[in-house]
């Protein structure tokens, strides 16, 4: 991973780095790849991924209209918000 | 305790809970700038079901960023250290003002304050205990357990929280968690001696001397070879930062949270609020997990690490078929001055065979005992003899 690639995903999470912590997170990250590569002498080409540790059941609710929160207690915790609504800066010039 | 309670009921026991608990009497943090101040709407599952059994809660305990680190150094609201120079965990702190603490075990942080502290912690097996209502990190492994001085005040703790939660979707079904209530005598516990190199003189001796009570009980204590469990470490260092990034996300600086005072249009308000509030260890998570999904890494390192995950679990049925429980440390040493992010990652060889597989874990006398699902009384029917 050169330095461009490491800006392309700190734009994709909506982060900056800086030179600094991207120095520290090369290394950090060329450890744990490392790390990762050592798993390879693991054969699992006939083993099944495990995304959940125990078997799941999918169970459905009652299609059923709630009102868990009125809009003025979800608007409590906005940082900024105005008429009812998140503010947010303008999108559209 | 970063928040504690003003209002005490006379003569009820005291339940403190970690700052990845939401509560809606106190703010919720997860120890992270991006949450400073967050009131919740409602409590979580756990919190709901201490106070209908009449306990108190005794308030707030500080963590690390989403609970990442060892042992809370990177909470937005600092780190605590001991004249020594030593880090002091506050969840241990905790037990000094409330019966037990509520800790969410993701990345082994409660596991090592109880080891470092001669504590008992149990992590559940998971999905027995509700995850709604907490402050979501990774998903596929992080569960609620008990911190407290004995393993029967877990035990008695865990019986409250334990239980099928309609609003928890992963998980399991009232009458298999039930199971888990029935304890049968450990006879036999595994060790893998592949986990022994790495320690300290000092924790050798820990370890030791649990083999010593352990056979002072009648348990008997076979050494065996391993060169598979050791991957759990990656394995699960890598799943977690995927999850990690995918719950982070969410953070925006919008709906609720850190929103930073320097914006001129959207994108800024989104990178902005994000590199102020986010700690460096979060950052290199965080994009240690979107690199892992995307699409150069996520066969040859994501979905390996899924695969691996079932080999581990598959290595420790088989440990199972031959023993009733694994001995595994928690930590390398007996305390922690330094604390980088490699120290972090490197201490989680010990957590993470238990954090991945999803097993239950028991923390006592400075050691761990990892058992089969829903073996959970039986391990603390042990500790509480140990």
């Amino acid at each position: 991973m050169d330095a461009l690639q490491m800006q392309r995903l700190e734009q994709l999470n909506r982060v900056a780095l800086t030179e600094e912590e991207r120095e520290s997170t090369f290394v950090f990250f060329e450890k744990r790849f490392a790390d990762m590569k050592t798993c390879d002498s693991v054969d699992t080409e006939n083993t099944e991924r495990m995304v959940h540790v125990l078997p799941l059941a999918n169970v459905l609710r009652a299609d059923e209209k709630k009102k868990l929160f009125s809009r003025e207690d979800l608007l409590k915790g906005a940082p900024e918000h105005t008429d009812g609504y998140w503010q947010v800066p303008r999108l559209l010039e | 305790m970063i928040y504690t309670a003003k209002n005490e009921t006379a003569g009820a026991k005291k339940i403190a809970l970690d700052d990845l608990i939401l509560t809606k009497d106190y703010p919720t943090a997860a120890g992270s700038k991006m949450l400073d101040g967050y009131m919740s709407l409602f409590d979580a599952e756990v919190v709901t079901r201490v106070k209908e059994a009449g306990y108190d809660v005794a308030g707030k305990v500080n963590v690390g960023e989403f609970s990442l680190d060892l042992l809370g150094e990177t909470s937005f609201y600092g780190e605590n250290r001991n004249a020594d120079g030593n880090l002091v965990s506050a969840l241990a702190e905790s037990l000094k003002q409330a019966d037990a603490c509520l800790c969410v075990d993701s990345n082994g942080t409660p596991r090592r304050a109880a080891a470092l502290n001669g504590l008992c912690f149990i992590k559940p097996t998971y999905a027995t205990v509700s995850r709604y209502g907490l402050v979501a990190t990774v998903c596929s492994g992080e569960t609620v357990g008990v911190l407290a001085e004995t393993a029967d005040k877990c035990r008695e703790i865990l019986s409250v929280i334990a239980g099928h939660d309609d609003k928890d979707g992963t998980g399991l079904p009232q009458e298999r968690i039930d199971s888990a209530k029935a304890a049968t005598e450990i006879k036999k516990v595994a060790v893998p001696v592949s986990f022994l190199s790495g320690l300290s003189e000092e924790m050798k001796t820990v370890v030791a001397n649990a083999i010593a009570d352990l056979k002072a009980q009648g348990v008997e204590v076979v050494e065996i070879e391993d060169d598979i469990l050791r991957f759990a470490q990656p394995a699960w260092n890598t799943l977690s930062a995927a999850e990690l990034c995918n719950n982070i996300n969410r953070f925006d600086g919008v709906k609720y949270g850190y929103r930073s005072p320097n914006y001129k249009n959207i994108e800024d308000l989104y990178t902005n609020s994000r590199t102020e509030a986010f700690g460096i260890l979060t950052k290199m998570q965080l994009l240690l997990g979107s690199e892992v999904l995307s699409t150069e890494n996520y066969m040859p390192v994501y979905d390996k690490a899924l695969r691996m995950r079932r080999v581990i679990c598959e290595r420790f049925a088989e440990i199972f078929g031959n023993s009733d429980a694994v001995l595994l440390p928690v930590c390398s040493q007996t305390a922690y001055k330094q604390t980088d992010t490699d120290t972090a990652y490197n201490e989680s060889l010990y957590t993470a065979p238990a954090s991945v597989s999803g097993l239950p874990a028991v923390v006592c006398k400075g050691i761990q005992l990892v058992g089969n699902y829903l073996s959970d009384a039986s391990l603390l029917a042990l500790a509480a003899k140990l």
